[in-house]
């Protein structure tokens, strides 16, 4: 058995890759990521929780503010520091959908196209986002790797229609034609 | 530990006493009732999320699942209630939602309990109108194929690999309808017991490699039968089509392997399908061996060992009886007898304690050396001038014939499925039937004496070796040999002190341990 995370056995076939394998091909030279501060803020989390395996959640979370994204490289290293297994690790971060298995753009826009914000044209936003981000569809990155657009249900501000959250942050009742004026403050 | 205290209940309108805690699912298999179920198996921790053993209990307020519901005082359960079935048609139908009903070219047709719960309780038309998920095929590793879309996700393999081989490569990777089961990328499946998942799921989902499209389920003979690939001596099924073995899975016996066997043992079979086989007698005339009736090849090798001393070595593949009547043999003759066994590294299943795939690679090595033969790295040092080697081999040891170990015998006779190649120069051949061929015993690494089938037809002219022997101890002034396996197992436990109390009907298809042999996997006290 090769062990998970080494430098073998980094070879994505297409069914670990349903996002298709843009942005593991640099992973050959995968570099730790739980180390100086990252390590010291993990060591604080498992301090609140009885057990390792119950700190998953939040040193998932840490990988993905320290890197963008958790790699299978990264999921071997928490699986190790927690004393974890690589596969339930996977399992968990395949559970959710808040975790990126693959690379995303430094703003990760979340628009809610639940009923009552499509019902206000949230089909309208979304169209203008992809167009100034220059994403093009949903779920794929702009060529400039600054923004990822996708739909998700309800945001929870059905009376702020169409509500988007732009990585934390939280912006109330989007309309087509306030996207660029949003987005220019970001580049 | 203290009494353990039982409790009654009705299932279908039976009264049955279990222990208190058992399930209500192993109850109502007491009851002779089977409730269907898919994640639930005796072998594995309780999962309770299939939700295909759902029953009816009386006064409870809703379905319980009976696999994960112990039994209580006085209950009453209906396991085909029209609540009951109902639900559980429900759950048939959700579970074929994504399976893509492709079970004519499926390996687990016909074994299948998909198709067999649906055929009993399912709907007999599907009302779905949207595409069906798609997932491609994934090779797990080792000799396992996961056939995605066939998956009902009942986690057995996962739990398998989590707590029976502990080593947890296997997880449900997604969720809802997008769910699958998932490996770590670089952890495949080849632990030792891996291929225990493709016995264990009960769909079409883990599919063996090397079965692939071998054969359908219901053309298959199955015979019980004791795995020889090792001391170990686990239980078996030898599945045979046309007279070829094509697959060999795990017989359950708890008292030595539970449900489980191990890759090597399951996948070493192609050897009992050998086709270079002899199959008739042989005897020497000059140069060479010409093939001779039975009466005429035995009085040959009679006469060969008239007054001689024979140097037996003997195959840890042979049963009890065929070693037993070597021992004959060589007390007859004053003649000694060896042998040697082929070895390997040891693999032992965490989840199980005393199963392991063992290092010496034949199944009878206990029985050899209670039957007298010894140990020995070079057997052929021992041979005197004048002796008759006899070579009594079906596999299992390493054969390397030293030619001046030969040149000092006076004669040597091979009793054998083949002749091997520094055996040419034998002077007598006996052609003999392998493990799959003949029914018989062997004596497991803990001392227990279990009985394997007949799978196939024997090639040609071949016989057991305790037959042949028979035959042989005969023409040299014994009593007459015998003419079934039976019959040498009572002639045998009637002179063996060890197997004292034992006849070859009790052992039944579980075996039983020698006197005096206590299982280790015993853990009472």
């Amino acid at each position: 058995m090769t062990p998970p995370g080494g430098e073998t056995g980094s070879v994505h076939s297409p069914a670990h890759a349903p996002h298709g394998a843009a942005g593991h091909s640099n992973e050959e030279s995968y570099q730790p990521v739980l180390l100086g501060g990252v390590r010291d803020e993990l060591n604080r989390i498992l301090e609140r929780y009885p057990t390792k395996m119950a700190a998953l959640l939040p040193a998932l979370w840490l990988v993905q503010d320290a890197r963008g994204w958790v790699s299978e490289h990264s999921m071997a290293e928490v699986a190790q520091a927690l004393e974890l297994t690589p596969a339930y690790v996977k399992g968990v971060v395949t559970f959710y959908t808040m975790y990126h298995q693959h690379p995303v753009g430094r703003y990760f826009v979340q628009v809610c196209t639940t009923s009552p914000c499509m019902a206000c044209g949230a089909e309208d936003t979304v169209a203008a986002l992809l167009r100034h981000t220059g994403c093009g569809e949903l779920g794929s990155t702009s060529p400039d790797g600054k923004f990822t657009v996708i739909e998700v249900e309800c945001l929870g501000a059905c009376g702020f229609a169409t509500p988007i959250m732009i990585n934390e942050e939280f912006v109330e009742s989007v309309t087509p034609d306030k996207v660029s004026t949003i987005l220019a403050q970001l580049r | 530990m203290g009494e353990t205290q039982m409790v009654t209940l009705t299932i279908e309108g039976r009264k049955v006493s279990v222990a208190s805690g058992t399930s209500i699912l192993e109850a109502a298999k007491a009851a002779g009732v089977l409730v269907p179920h898919y994640c639930y198996h005796p072998g594995l921790p309780v999962a309770g999320v299939c939700r295909m053993c759902l029953v009816e209990v009386e006064k409870a307020p809703k379905l319980a699942p009976a696999c994960a519901s112990a039994v209580a005082e006085g209950q009453v359960v209906h396991v085909h209630s029209e609540k009951a079935l109902e639900a559980r048609k429900g759950v048939l139908e959700f579970l074929l939602i994504n399976h893509p009903l492709d079970c004519p070219i499926c390996d687990q047709a016909g074994e299948c309990e998909l198709q067999d719960y649906t055929y009993r309780e399912g709907r007999s038309e599907g009302r779905l109108q949207e595409p069906k998920r798609f997932n491609p095929m994934e090779d797990f590793g080792g000799d396992v194929l996961y056939v995605t879309n066939r998956c009902i996700l009942c986690t057995r393999c996962v739990r398998f690999m989590d707590d029976v081989a502990g080593e947890p490569v296997l997880n449900v990777s997604e969720r809802g309808d997008r769910a699958i089961i998932g490996k770590f990328e670089g952890a495949d499946l080849t632990h030792a017991w891996a291929g225990n998942v493709i016995d264990l799921c009960p769909v079409g989902a883990l599919v063996s490699k090397d079965f692939l499209n071998k054969a359908r389920a219901w053309e298959l003979d199955r015979t019980p039968s004791i795995c020889p690939n090792c001391t170990q001596g686990c239980n078996s099924i030898v599945e045979t089509r046309d007279n070829f073995v094509v697959r060999t899975r795990a017989r359950p016996n708890d008292e030595v392997n539970k449900y489980y066997m191990c890759d090597h043992g399951r996948l070493n079979y192609r050897w009992m399908n050998e086709q270079n086989r002899l199959e008739a007698p042989l005897v020497r005339q000059g140069e060479r061996l010409v093939a001779a009736d039975w009466s005429t090849a035995v009085d040959h090798a009679a006469k060969l060992l008239n007054g001689k001393r024979a140097v037996v070595l003997a195959s840890p593949m042979l049963s009890n009886e065929s070693l037993w009547m070597l021992s004959k043999l060589i007390r007859k003759t004053g003649g000694l007898g060896l042998f040697t066994v082929e070895t390997g590294p040891e693999a032992p299943l965490l989840g199980v304690p005393d199963l392991a795939l063992r290092a010496e690679r034949a199944a009878n090595v206990r029985g050899a050396e209670m039957f007298g033969f010894e140990r020995s790295s070079s057997p052929l040092d021992g041979i005197q001038s004048g002796d008759v080697l006899v070579i009594a081999d079906v596999g299992g040891m390493p054969l390397e014939i030293d030619p001046s170990a030969l040149a000092r015998a006076s004669a040597s006779i091979v009793i054998g499925t083949t002749l091997p190649e520094d055996a040419r120069s034998a002077t007598v051949v006996l052609p003999v039937t392998n493990v799959t061929e003949e029914e018989g015993t062997f004596t497991n690494v803990h001392g227990r004496v279990q009985r394997y089938l007949q799978a196939r037809a024997a090639p040609g002219m071949a016989r057991p070796a305790w037959w042949a022997l028979g035959d042989l101890l005969e023409a040299m002034g014994d009593a007459a040999g015998y003419f079934l396996a039976s019959e040498v197992f009572t002639a045998l436990a009637g002179a063996s002190p060890e197997f004292a109390g034992m006849s070859y009907e009790s052992l039944g298809l579980k075996g039983a341990r020698l006197q005096g042999s206590r299982q280790p996997a015993e853990t009472t006290g």
